[in-house]
């Protein structure tokens, strides 16, 4: 047995030296550059243009929807604008009502605001980038169909008068009472969409860590980038926590395990809990993205580098942890201890000092600059305005007293408006207008423009600012109606009427965006001579995206590199050609961006609509408790994902090494930490490890909460079995990790031993988890429920563990895993290290944490 | 120009990897401070009601974490090296530019944190009272 | 300059001051006033901080868009955007955070139960000897007494509020929260659900009459006796419609046969400034207009609407209720 050959490395000179860059590309070799790269990258016609999965058309189906939904939602909003115009009105009746505000809230932040970060990160950063794609296209494209899917359920449900009705919050018991579907599909249907939200938020940190072009190390990258990586960082942490809320919650609806029952030792706080970990980040979660399209629009428009680069950094990472310890001031009357209230509020007012620093800094780059006040300078204008309003009500809100006054009033609508109008629907415009030349290559109208903008700030102040006072005067948020003794009427109907104006506003602003303009001609290729990539783009598109990767030494490059442009065009630069007719991009190293490998990048399918599909049927399904279709859509959709990720990634290559220009030779298989794939895993698997986190919270919560937890005289899991689940989990994880090493080491026969062994091992686990708790009755008390819950969630993991490692042995078996080409295996190894702390950790919690507590 | 295969700086890279994290060192301080408090003061509250004990445990904590962040943040005053080249911006395409950058920037956050933590533990200075 | 700013904001809240029951801006309890300064304080500092940011802005971009030095520029960052506001949000939560302790003192006063339903309020006197007074939709407090209020829910979350008095707290299944008042003029304020509870939350309110120490005395005196008996013959017939009609399977008027629990003791409901949880007057038309048309009053409410009723029986039911004194 002979160790097998290391795979190959990045060879050749780095970085160009001005030499090399300023030698002469051959037009002849131009010309064959372009046709390979038009050929491998020609975006399908048709009606096979659906199974594109290029960003620029995913991006671009994505954010239309997601403005589709949030107009739907608006109009919602009209509609209740109107019941509320007037005392006493019957336009809406109480259901109805109720209906619709959670339907609005709802559709406005799980089906727009997070959404649309999603799109526009998707349409704009490999652009920012100098890359040709996302790192994961067929994912981008599964994560939009799934999305497009649930958002028609979620908003369908409407049609049929089956919405949800208990708020956007969902809070139970109210929720879980409920009858009908409409917590149902609430709760599935958005999960669904969290669940595409997380894939994106993993592609987008991938995208933003590895797929930078060679020399843009992590000081001169675009501001943009740094809040994608903070914000997919945030996600990864923060829907979690609410995806583990879903799982309780369905389970109580679905199966009666009183998770929120207070009469069998549940507690509906806990509900609450989960659900503002989650919503209160996403808070920034929405506004991180859309200031930092801001952070790109004000350098250009003051003609200057951002001032304040490292501040604006910090104040991006600083709010990105901040946030987390500001969910309790959702709960500020739920009667916590003082002191835990005041840690909340304290949090609160701290992390007003980075947003505050994130403003002033833009402003101090307008300072030094010499402002030209463009159509997008504008919309940012107006956001400040509003934001800052927005902002200084949210230092209030954060003062317990003055809290227990507002909460749940009319004020808080007013100030959640303010933030999120000023923090996300002004900056998204604005960006719609700076970036509408880049990905239509048409200009908007300057003159409807303005009408939009001055519509839609006047009305949106005469609609929100007076909701201040109302709030005050004692209106509380969420009724249909109120009495005309209130004295609320005049206040309501200036907001109705300003409702309408923004309506206007946003009827002139679709005008602008979909009225045709083929006769506008041809627009210069940087009509706002801003100094970032994605102006550099070929007018007329080119699918291509950049026609050759770009050396970068600057955060401006195109003010700062005075041939840059003219370099990429002559395809100087990196992967000018496409020989193997396929989709390719530079993956470069995290801090430096060195070279590390050329990605193939999967071109157009069917098979992730096919697999969204299915994964729909998977959730779509038990909302109406029809269980067995589920399970086969489920089974069906992970068939599609399997034949994808076959197919499609990581097989070993014809070539090991290609000519990436500059005379550099780069390798076109990676594994281990190198590789994309591996870091799309570990991320994936952080968001999981939150999500188990907060199931463990949960059971600790229980504990402090309530005197009843442990309940006396309870029964408990069967230790035996316990300890049998937590060895042959080990097991399972030990026989995966045998089977890398020794693969690696040309040992196939006992790798595939080894591979055949772990998920026998792990079935077994699974049977024996199931053994311990099958005793109990998880609908008696909230603690035989909790570890019936902690048993589930460990077996669908180890079921999913099973499925990886035979993956990995057909691999083996069939050729995509040798000993040098391993990225599959190390990818699963990667998985099943989570797997064993999971395992013991809920062995832990089943076996012997109910002996130890007092 | 060297060869990219020579990989010279590949020790220089280990330690930056190193200085990528350490920009989320201060703010993690945070992080565990908060969680600190807010548990403990969740766990006292609602098993004992031994606050005092509990005022003083957040205030050890409280100093325990400042010094810690007053640690990484000199670290990272030093990585940043104002005073030497006055360069506020390290706005450069080398590798000092984005040692200094990473400098600069977890000296900021643990500017940050040190506020986040001190302000986390006013309540314990300024209420008494589990109730 | 900050005199001119307060007169301002007096100006923009004075009209909303004037009126309304229901309203923080029209404080009458210890822990409302003191709210009240602390919002008034910091609504002129946030309109001051908007003027001064909105301003800076439109000097760099309007007013003097020349080149500015970049050292002034990033004085602007360290000033405006760390030392300034840590020294004054640090000063807020000093100045905030003691207030909070007040509305969870226990007081000198009585303890009241309240348990919200859907969608009313059952409330329980504590008498010095522990037995309870029952009533319904309507708190009596003291003036100058701290009044401690036990909060709970039955079934669904609900929040408990009277802007004028303080601050609110959620009624949780399960759990007791706990709030006091401290009211310091006589008067009638609205109170009202603030957390969603399903359908008619919006319909659930109920009025708070602060009266004088011994106004309040006699009037627990006379709570907590048993019903008067029917006066009139019209009353008398009234009770033998309700009798008839099974209302007291599901209400109480002590010293009858009617012992339900399920909805609102009714007693003392004639005594009463407010029916069908704060949303009606306690004129015979409005006794008759609710017990006919329950339903579409508080929709998916829990009593039906008894619309079979003639017009006789009905008058004569809002008869007997409103004689319940």
């Amino acid at each position: 047995m002979t160790r097998p050959a290391p795979l190959p490395v990045a060879e050749g000179p780095y970085p160009p030296t001005e030499e090399m860059l300023n030698a002469p590309v051959p037009p002849e070799e131009q010309e064959r550059g372009k046709a390979e790269l038009r050929a491998a990258w020609k975006t399908p016609e048709g009606w096979r243009y659906f199974s594109a999965v290029n960003n620029t058309e995913v991006g671009v189906w994505y954010a239309l929807t997601a403005f589709g939904f949030m107009l739907l939602a608006g109009l919602l909003a009209l509609a209740m604008r109107v019941q509320l115009a007037f005392p006493g009105m019957t336009f809406l009746d109480a259901d109805r009502f109720n209906q619709f505000f959670t339907m609005h809230g709802s559709a406005m932040m799980f089906l727009f605001a997070v959404p649309m970060f999603e799109a526009i990160s998707i349409l704009l950063l490999p652009a920012f980038l100098g890359a040709r794609d996302m790192p994961f296209p067929r994912l981008s494209a599964y994560g939009y169909w799934c999305f497009l899917i649930g958002g028609c359920f979620v908003l369908g449900s409407l049609l049929f008068d089956a919405g949800p009705k208990a708020g956007w919050f969902m809070y139970p018991p109210l929720a879980t009472e409920e009858e009908g579907v409409g917590p149902d599909i609430w709760l599935l249907g958005l999960s669904f969409i969290e669940v595409a939200s997380i894939a994106a938020a993993v592609e987008l940190i991938v995208g933003a860590l590895k797929c930078r072009p060679p020399g843009m190390r992590v000081n001169i990258m675009p501001l943009y980038a740094w809040y994608v990586m903070v914000v997919g960082g945030m996600i990864l942490f923060a829907f979690p926590p609410l995806i583990a809320g879903d799982f309780l919650f369905e389970l109580q609806r679905s199966f009666d395990w009183p998770f929120f029952d207070p009469e069998r030792g549940g507690d509906p706080i806990l509900w609450q809990h989960l659900f503002w970990i989650f919503g209160h980040p996403e808070v920034y979660i929405v506004f991180l993205p859309s200031i930092a399209i801001a952070a790109m629009i004000v350098p250009t428009v003051a003609r200057r580098p951002i001032v304040g680069y490292s501040w604006i950094v910090l104040s991006a990472v600083g709010t990105g942890f901040l946030s987390f310890g500001l969910w309790v001031h959702h709960m500020f009357t739920t009667g916590l201890p003082q002191m835990s209230l005041a840690f909340f509020s304290a949090a609160s007012e701290a992390v007003v000092i980075p947003t505050g620093i994130q403003l002033f800094a833009f402003i101090a780059t307008l300072m030094v600059g010499r402002v030209r006040m463009s159509l997008p300078m504008l919309w940012i204008a107006g956001a400040l305005a509003i934001f800052v309003a927005g902002g200084l009500t949210g230092v209030m809100l954060a003062i317990v007293p003055f809290n227990w006054a507002a909460h749940d009033t009319y004020f808080v609508v007013a100030h959640l408006h303010y933030t999120l109008f000023g923090g996300m629907v002004f900056p998204v415009i604005a960006g719609v207008y700076y970036f509408y030349p880049f990905f239509a290559k048409k200009l908007l109208s300057e003159r409807l423009g303005r009408w939009s903008f001055w519509l839609i700030f006047t009305g949106f102040n005469v609609t929100f600012l007076p909701m201040h006072l109302t709030g005050l005067m004692g209106m509380p948020r969420r009724v249909f109606t109120y009495p005309e003794s209130s004295g609320w009427g005049t206040l309501n109907l200036v907001s109705t009427i300003g409702a309408f104006v923004v309506a206007a506003g946003f009827a002139v602003f679709v005008y602008d965006l979909l009225r045709p303009k083929s006769r506008q001609g041809q627009i210069p290729r940087n009509p706002w001579d801003a100094g970032t990539l994605e102006f550099s783009h070929d007018v007329p598109e080119e699918a291509w995206g950049v026609r050759s990767v770009p050396y970068i030494t600057s955060r401006y490059p195109l003010w700062d590199q005075p041939k840059l442009v003219e370099r990429m065009d002559a395809g100087r630069y990196y992967l000018p050609d496409a020989p193997d007719h396929q989709r390719e991009t530079v993956v470069t190293s995290v801090i430096d961006a060195k070279p590390i490998y050329v990605q193939r990048v999967t071109g157009p399918a069917w098979i992730t609509i096919w697999a969204a599909i299915f994964t729909g049927g998977a959730f779509i399904f038990p909302t109406f408790h029809i269980y067995k279709p589920a399970i086969v859509c489920g089974a069906f959709a992970i068939v599609c994902v399997l034949y994808w990720l076959w197919t499609s990634t990581a097989r070993p290559p014809r070539d090991e090494m290609r000519e990436a220009g500059l005379g550099l030779r780069l390798p076109t298989y990676t594994s281990g930490p190198d590789a994309v794939g591996w870091w799309g895993m570990w991320i994936t698997m952080l968001g999981d490890a939150t999500a188990f986190a907060s199931i463990v919270f949960g059971f600790f919560f229980y504990w402090t909460a309530r005197p009843d937890f442990l309940p006396a005289g309870t029964d408990h899991a069967i230790g035996t079995w316990v300890a049998a689940a937590a060895l042959l989990g080990v097991l399972a994880w030990a026989a995966t990790l045998l089977a890398r090493e020794v693969n690696r080491r040309g040992n196939v026969m006992l790798a595939r031993l080894a591979l055949g062994l772990a998920p026998l091992s792990a079935a077994a686990a699974a049977a024996t988890a199931w053994l311990a708790v099958r005793d109990l009755d998880p609908v008696s008390h909230v603690y035989p429920a909790i570890l019936w819950a902690l048993m589930v969630w460990l077996v669908v993991h180890l079921c999913a563990g099973i499925v990886m490692q035979c993956y990995c042995l057909a691999g083996s078996l069939f050729g995509k895993v040798t000993p040098r080409h391993d990225a599959d295996l190390r990818n699963v190894t990667l998985y099943w290290h989570f797997m064993a702390l999971k395992v013991l950790v809920t062995a832990a919690l089943l076996g012997l944490v109910p002996g130890w507590l007092p | 120009m060297t060869e990219i295969t020579e990989n010279e700086d590949a020790h220089e890279f280990r330690s930056e990897a190193v200085s990528l994290w350490r920009i989320t060192f201060a703010p993690l301080i945070w992080a565990v401070h908060f969680a600190a408090c807010y548990g403990a003061t969740a766990l006292v509250c609602a098993k004992d009601g031994a606050v005092d004990g509990l005022r003083l445990g957040i205030g050890i904590g409280t100093g325990v974490a400042l010094v810690a962040i007053v640690w990484l943040g000199w670290q990272a005053w030093q990585q940043w090296d104002l005073v030497r080249d006055r360069d506020w911006e390290n706005d450069q395409g080398t590798g000092e530019d984005r040692h200094q950058f990473l400098g600069h920037a977890a000296f900021l956050l643990a500017v940050i944190s040190f506020i986040g933590v001190s302000y986390v533990a006013l309540p314990a200075l300024l209420i008494g009272t589990c109730r | 300059m900050l005199r001119t700013l307060v007169a301002l904001a007096g100006v923009l809240l004075l009209p909303a001051c004037g009126e309304g029951r229901q309203s923080v801006l029209n404080p009458s309890g210890r822990d409302a006033l003191l709210l009240y300064d602390l919002a008034l304080v910091m609504f002129v500092g946030a309109l001051v901080l908007w003027l001064l940011v909105g301003g800076l802005f439109v000097y760099v971009t309007r007013i003097n868009p020349r080149e500015m030095s970049r050292g002034l520029a990033e004085g602007l960052i360290v000033g405006g955007g760390v030392l300034f506001p840590v020294v004054l949000l640090g000063g807020l939560l000093v100045y905030s955070l003691p207030l909070m302790q007040a509305p969870r003192e226990a007081g000198e006063g009585m303890r009241v139960h309240i348990t919200a339903e859907q969608w009313w309020w059952r409330v329980e006197y504590e008498l010095p000897d522990g037995s309870r007074v029952t009533s319904a939709n309507e708190l009596r407090l003291p003036v100058g007494q701290r009044t401690g209020l036990v909060l709970n829910a039955h079934r669904v979350i609900h929040a408990f509020w009277v802007p004028a008095l303080g601050g609110k707290a959620d009624m949780i299944p399960g759990r007791e929260t706990y709030l006091s008042f401290l009211p310091e003029s006589a008067g009638t304020y609205r109170g009202q659900c603030a957390e969603f509870c399903g359908a008619s939350h919006a319909l659930m309110a109920f009025e708070t009459v602060v009266m004088e120490p011994e106004d309040f005395e006699a009037w627990l005196a006379a709570e907590a006796r048993d019903a008067t008996p029917p006066q009139t013959q019209e009353a008398t017939r009234g009770a033998q419609v309700f009798a008839r009609e099974g209302c007291g399977s599901c209400h109480t008027v002590r010293g009858t046969q009617a012992v339900g629990q399920v909805g609102p003791d009714l007693t003392h409901m004639g005594s009463r400034v407010s029916l069908g949880a704060g949303i009606l007057g306690v004129t015979p038309p409005d006794f008759a207009n609710w017990i006919a048309h329950t339903e579409t009053l508080k929709p998916e409410v829990a009593m039906p609407s008894y619309d079979h009723l003639s017009p006789d029986d009905l008058t004569a039911l809002a008869a007997y209720l409103g004689g319940l004194q």
